[in-house]
């Protein structure tokens, strides 16, 4: 197996003066024994309840039009700050929570995971995937969800629209990684954050308080039924707002002063 | 068929492709869960984290590693866990029956080095949480230090640091006397 292998990468900076610890760790772990059930059963189990359950991993349009839209996979968009600047000596771990509709910010101590890897500034729209993501037209959008979906004047028509999570989130894409996503602020989210550098910095944006992270940071979404969180990958700078009961967020617009002309705009 | 091929058929729908890759993660995924405090409630930790993979599939980066992807799927559950119930179980791991290579026909030897590795655990254990996990990931798991700073959700600065006072800790609770 390919955890047995050394890992060169990262060896040659060891604290010098723990080898022999190291060793002993090594080999400590090896004589640890985890129960487990055997793979084939865990496979089998997990089969199962993939097979009980229309949710995909396939981003393309779903045929799911019953009304268990709502019981099966739920998406908060939450955004947890980069911090990409090294952290103070000892900042006490006193953790704040910051809710805004429908974002979750988990603000740490320590630097958000992960490289920055920005949306290319050329790329095509990004390929994460909310759960049920699927592309439609605007006025399908605006069928599809409960709350009214607007489009940014400074930005022109979307190159794409997608509706995702049941109707729940309706995302618009631009060229160069430009993305707004639209969702039903009216349900509370779990809120978590823990202090850390560099803070969301207040925005006054479209007539109201937004929130501008300025860094890269891992994005991913929480899940409604039970609260847990799936990674879904590094995004871009976002500003995010709220208005109207409705969540907004916009990534990749660049700085935040071209982010908040564009919420300014929406119309 | 590799991981990649594995992933691509499974978003293709192909459960039977998904299956086999749970297969080949499901007992390193058990070992993660327990190791980083799931307890007794590892399998059904490591179930949810399969079929929540599956699901943000999409969202895998295709050409990264899956391993380490998969294993903060599960960290992440186990956390969920640790948190929703309010404490920790710690490391659970049952200490093998291992003959020692450095003293097979020296049973005496050997009972030292048996002593010596139980309380080495235990000093494990006893570690905080950020150093423990980090421990548990280098050594246990033999997770590299970038693999260790995905799974645990923070910056390879923090997994270094973690890492070296974890084993200072250690060092100081149980000593260098066996070289």
């Amino acid at each position: 197996m390919s955890s047995r292998e050394p890992h060169d990468d990262d060896r040659g900076d060891e604290p010098v003066g723990f080898g022999d610890l190291e060793a002993e760790l090594f080999a400590l772990g090896e004589s640890l024994d985890v129960p487990a059930p055997p793979p084939a059963d865990v496979a089998a189990a997990v089969r199962a309840r993939l097979a009980d359950s229309p949710a995909s991993p396939v981003t393309r349009p779903l045929r799911r039009r019953r009304g268990r839209r709502w019981a099966v996979v739920a998406a908060v968009v939450l955004a947890v700050a980069a911090l990409t600047a090294a952290t103070p000596q000892g900042r006490a771990a006193v953790a704040q929570i910051l809710r805004y509709a429908g974002i979750e910010l988990r603000l740490g101590a320590t630097p958000a995971t992960g490289a920055p890897t920005p949306t290319p500034a050329t790329g095509a729209p990004t390929t994460t995937s909310l759960p049920g993501e699927h592309a439609v037209t605007l006025a399908q959008a605006r069928a599809m969800v409960r709350f009214p979906v607007r489009t940014p004047a400074a930005l022109g028509a979307p190159d794409t629209v997608t509706v995702a999570d049941g109707g729940r989130v309706v995302s618009m894409l631009w060229p160069g990684g430009l993305r707004l996503d639209q969702f039903d602020g009216t349900i509370s989210p779990y809120l978590w954050k823990q202090l850390g550098p560099p803070f969301p910095e207040e925005v006054h944006a479209a007539g109201v308080d937004a929130l501008w992270i300025g860094g890269a940071h891992p994005l991913g979404y929480i899940k409604r039924e039970d609260g847990t969180s799936v990674p879904l990958r590094q995004a871009a700078p976002t500003l995010i707002w709220e208005s109207g009961g409705v969540g907004h967020r916009l990534e990749g617009a660049g700085d935040k002063n071209r982010a908040a002309r564009i919420a300014a705009s929406l119309r | 068929m590799d991981d990649d091929e594995a992933i691509a058929r499974s978003l293709d729908g192909d459960l039977t492709a998904y299956e086999a890759l749970v297969a080949r993660y499901s007992a390193l995924a058990h070992r993660t869960a327990a190791m980083l405090g799931a307890a007794d409630e590892a399998e059904d930790v490591v179930q949810e984290a399969f079929v929540k993979a599956y699901r943000a599939l999409a969202s895998f980066r295709r050409g990264s590693p899956f391993r380490p992807w998969l294993l903060r799927i599960v960290a992440n559950e186990t956390h969920n866990l640790t948190r929703s119930r309010g404490r920790r179980n710690g490391l659970t791991a049952r200490l093998g029956a291992v003959a020692d290579p450095v003293a097979p026909d020296d049973p005496e030897g050997a009972a030292v080095a048996g002593d010596r590795r139980a309380r080495l655990l235990e000093a494990v254990r006893g570690l905080p949480d950020g150093e423990r996990d980090a421990v548990v990931c280098r050594y246990f798991l033999q997770l590299s230090e970038a693999e260790t700073a995905e799974v645990l959700g923070r910056p390879v600065g923090t997994v270094k640091s973690s890492t070296h006072r974890g084993l200072a800790r250690l060092r100081e609770e149980v000593g260098g006397e066996l070289a």
